[in-house]
């Protein structure tokens, strides 16, 4: 309302008078007199308010957090974001709860000889850590002892571990849960830029043409960016979202264009549209030329395997080996990739095929190409994730404002912990890793330590680390700010017994099922309640203070990590006073980073904003990397230049990747295509948004997806409890019909949130060849009355 | 829960007469929002069709069910951003909780502005952010009825009254 009566306004004032309404709308003004002068008024004045991410997808959406007398009671959607502009989702509304479960772990228990848990007090839990690694190390050296993270760590956490169990326990057995997550995606980076992250940020979502999302429910799982694009689509006309996809979702009821697709058949989808596009020459060859090198790698299924049947379901450490090819390579690679074979394997009808490629081949138009857990949860996923970013370079459709590849990300500091500390098994800060000399001589420089101190040889990966808990290969390992005894695939095969000889430390803030088996748990403190730094998505490193005291005896991550460190004579890594180390220790992580293109913020830049993309030259943050005009790394003056990628003479690489079949398709006695995930209001493994009133309500349990027609044929309706079974194990659930997912004849979807039906009992722990990412989307399952 | 549903859903056994929609106070306002803030949840069958039908800038009398409260976001509705709904604001399927909590939200008001004088215009004692529609809260049959204003006619409400 910019006019005080204009005409649209007089409207709509003259439409609420309508008879239907007009009974209510005329206000009794004596009435709210007496009841305004009957309510005192509430004093709000003592509320604080503070700058904090969200703490629970990879978005980084911006909050401000309500704080009155030591309790955090309310969040807004912080407006000076750039992420969100001040919109949140129901989940981020609702953040508060997450601290506030009446069974917060407050003190350190210790399992006892029967099975039981006693409180310990700190110390004695601290030393008890110290002996045990130390202990463990001595009769069983290095390969014997690790940690298991997250992508939810903060920054703090991660460089923590990452210094204590490489620097200090020289070991390589350091992974991040976002294995399960992101791990796809890293190796699509690093196999195409020698570089991890994306070059483009969510302005790309502004200002594009085309979003095309790949196996992504983007309006639940990354409601705030999907809001964004609906924002574009409404602005721009002829702008369009196209959803490719194996059920319907919330997201398909917003698509110009829905593509379903058999599958695991996404990766002769995207080859069919390169076909398309190389055969009918809709290519941009000037940019090939200057930016584009051709590679392909080991091709032959049996080779490859899926990393859980015969000699690999012990261990799986497939290696690539890459070499070089070439367009006219590429030609013939493509050759039998036609529409009508592609439309046989994958079932897309071949317009739609013809459709995909008009997008990517309209070379006017720019192109954003979105995805997350479908592509990278996939046993070939580093493909996928090649494939898709493939589809940009041929066209020239990247490095340009409104044409990338965006991978999105889902826990709040996969990006700026799990990946750019590097707490994984072959990996040191900034995109370095332990097999590189130069790299671990790096980084013993920057942490004092003596040269061939981090060993070179990577340790396990995360389904490998606790399939040698399992063998006992692996005798201590912490866990923490996880859950994997509900997010592991084919979950029975890594049961334990507490006391059986290993040693298992989990830290977190609730109890789960995993502190159910572990020998020593450790109150963690939460979000708000300690310093943090996270990084998300779109290279945005986002600071926030400590708002509130955590409660009873909870501690932050880094924290125990330290104290562990200076009882076992490690305290020369963590020189920091205990008053403020948090400063320092970001200030030394930054040095990894600075000149390399991955310069971080300083730490008091970041207190300042709203978080900065990286890479930051001289306080300036970049919002397209390798970018002419944005990157200050690139010196050109347009265009882009893979600077990054020095073995492949500093361009990208394209890679040629076929087609390989699912690791288990339905057969007779399996007939049903089992996918998992989640729903808008919960968050992964449940722990935190279960206990928020609002967001358990919403989704009070799991269920089972059925198709109606299935449905009618087992003679089963909505509500009936089934049986959903694999070879590996069963889960019994609610059968849902047409409710927000509603996948085809032939497949089942069931979230994965919930610990009391846990759906990863059934699923197969196949893998993905080059990031070892498990496939949580795809396995064979039967369907049972019960 | 069925008990909190129904006073929810400000439809029910309030179609006829506006004393049940005015009745609405603060008190019954927080138990179904996490704070001062935060989205209410959706009180009804969240499968009934497109939400803005009936949560219109307005508001609508639904016959035989009572009134769908109008949408605060105002303007901002029109936005492509939002334009899902479901986003913020979700549907209520059980009463029970999966752990009890101990969160208290900030306090719902009612909030009282200032005055610069007495018989100046109050000053808006909120952030109007998400409620850029003023008249949702503080007129129409929805409105909780100690916050009602006494000159819903005169709509261009920030003419007299700014944020703190």
């Amino acid at each position: 309302m910019t006019t005080p009566l204009d005409r649209r306004t007089f409207l709509k004032l003259a439409g609420a008078a309508a008879p239907a309404v007009a009974a209510y709308s005329c206000a009794d003004r004596d009435e709210a007199a007496r009841l305004a002068s009957a309510n005192a008024p509430v004093d709000r004045a003592s509320v604080t308010w503070d700058k904090a991410p969200c703490r629970f997808c990879g978005t980084g959406c911006g909050v401000m957090v309500g704080v009155e007398q030591g309790r955090v009671v309310a969040v807004r959607g912080d407006e000076a974001s750039p992420v969100n502009k001040g919109l949140l989702c129901v989940k981020g509304y609702h953040l508060p709860g997450l601290l506030y479960g009446e069974d917060r772990l407050l003190y350190p228990q210790k399992r006892n000889a029967d099975g039981s848990f006693s409180r310990i007090s700190w110390d004695e839990a601290l030393d008890l850590i110290a002996t045990k690694f130390k202990e463990t190390l001595d009769q069983h050296g290095p390969d014997a002892v690790g940690m298991y993270g997250s992508g939810q760590w903060t920054v703090f956490d991660g460089y923590a571990a990452l210094k204590w169990v490489k620097g200090g326990l020289k070991s390589n057995n350091l992974e991040p849960n976002a294995r399960l997550c992101m791990a796809s995606a890293v190796s699509g980076f690093i196999t195409q830029f020698q570089s991890d992250e994306p070059m483009g940020c969510y302005q790309d979502l502004d200002v594009g043409d085309d979003f095309v999302l790949w196996g992504n429910n983007m309006a639940e799982m990354h409601p705030v960016l999907f809001s964004r694009i609906l924002e574009t689509r409404r602005v721009k006309p002829g702008s369009r979202i196209v959803d490719i996809a194996t059920r319907r979702t919330p997201t398909s009821d917003y698509a110009d264009l829905f593509v379903l697709f058999k599958p695991g058949t996404d990766l002769a989808l995207a080859n069919g549209i390169l076909h398309l596009l190389v055969a009918e020459g809709r290519i941009h060859t000037p940019f090939i030329d200057e930016n584009v090198v051709f590679r392909r790698g080991i091709e032959d299924v049996k080779q490859i395997g899926y990393g859980c049947f015969g000699d690999q379901a012990e261990r799986y450490t497939f290696e690539d080996q890459p070499r070089p090819s070439s367009l006219d390579e590429l030609r013939a690679f493509l050759a039998h990739y036609t529409p009508a074979h592609v439309s046989e394997v994958t079932g897309v009808p071949v317009e739609q095929i013809r459709a995909l490629a008009n997008i990517y081949g309209d070379l006017a138009r720019g192109t954003v190409s979105l995805w997350c857990m479908g592509v990278n949860q996939h046993v070939r996923g580093t493909w996928m994730n090649n494939l898709i970013t493939d589809l940009h370079l041929i066209t020239g459709k990247i490095c340009r404002p409104g044409a990338n590849p965006l991978s999105l990300t889902g826990q709040p500091s996969a990006c700026g912990t799990a990946r750019e500390v590097g707490t994984s098994n072959n990996r040191l800060p900034a995109d370095m890793v332990v097999t590189n000399p130069e790299h671990r001589a790096e980084a013993e420089r920057i942490w004092k330590l003596p040269a061939g101190t981090i060993p070179a040889v990577p340790g396990y990966h995360a389904v490998d680390m606790f399939r040698a808990l399992k063998r006992g290969d692996l005798k201590a390992l912490w866990i923490q700010t996880t859950n994997p005894w509900v997010t592991l695939p084919n979950r029975s095969r890594f049961d334990r017994t507490p006391n059986d000889g290993r040693f298992v430390v989990v830290s977190d803030i609730y109890p789960t099922p995993t502190t159910a088996i572990a020998d020593l748990i450790l109150p963690a403190a939460g979000w708000v309640e300690r310093e943090g730094v996270f990084g998300n998505t779109e290279r945005r490193t986002q600071q926030w203070n400590k708002m509130v005291e955590p409660p009873g005896e909870a501690r932050e991550d880094a924290w125990a990590i330290i104290q562990v460190a200076k009882r076992m004579g490690m305290g020369h890594l963590f020189p920091w006073p205990d008053d403020n180390w948090h400063e320092p220790m970001f200030e030394e992580y930054r040095e990894f980073g600075v000149g390399h293109g991955k310069d971080l913020a300083s730490y008091a830049q970041l207190k300042q904003t709203r978080g900065m993309l990286w890479p930051v030259v001289n306080g300036k943050e970049t919002p397209y990397r390798y970018t002419a005009g944005y990157d200050p790394y690139v010196k050109k003056k347009t265009g882009a230049h893979f600077y990054k990628a020095v073995g492949y003479g500093e361009k990208a690489a394209f890679w040629l990747r076929p087609y390989h079949p699912p690791a288990e398709a339905p057969d007779e006695a399996y007939p049903y295509w089992l996918t998992t995930g989640r729903v808008l209001e919960h968050w992964h493994s449940g722990s935190m948004t279960r206990r928020i009133k609002q967001l358990h309500q919403a989704v009070p349990e799991a269920y089972v997806e059925v198709n109606r027609a299935d449905a009618e044929t087992m003679g089963i309706k909505k509500g009936d409890r089934v049986k959903v079974v694999s070879r590996r194990g069963s889960v019994e659930l609610k059968v849902e019909i047409d409710g927000r997912g509603r996948p085809p004849r032939g497949s089942l979807f069931v979230p994965f949130f919930d610990e009391a039906y846990l759906i990863n009992l059934v699923t197969l722990d196949a893998m993905d060849n080059i990031s070892k990412q498990p496939d949580y989307k795809k396995c064979a399952v039967r369907l049972e009355r019960v | 829960m069925a008990l909190a549903i129904a006073a929810l859903s400000l439809g029910v056994g309030c179609s006829e007469s506006p004393p049940a929609a005015v009745a609405r106070t603060t008190g019954e306002r927080a138990t179904t929002r996490a704070y001062d803030g935060a989205p209410p949840p959706i009180p009804h069958d969240a499968t009934l069709g497109t939400c803005t039908t009936c949560h219109t800038d307005e508001g609508a009398a639904i016959a035989g069910v009572g009134v769908a409260p109008a949408s605060p976001h105002g303007a901002a509705a029109a936005a492509g951003s939002m334009q899902r709904c479901r986003q913020c604001h979700a549907p209520v399927q059980t009463g029970a909780v999966f752990v009890a909590s101990t969160f208290t939200g900030v306090a719902q008001g009612p909030w009282k502005g200032s005055r610069a004088t007495p018989g100046a215009p109050p000053t808006i004692p909120h952030t109007l952010q998400l409620r850029e529609n003023c008249l949702a809260c503080h007129s129409g049959p929805a409105a909780r009825a100690e916050l009602r204003t006494t000159h819903p006619e005169r709509v261009r409400c920030r003419q007299c009254h700014v944020p703190e």
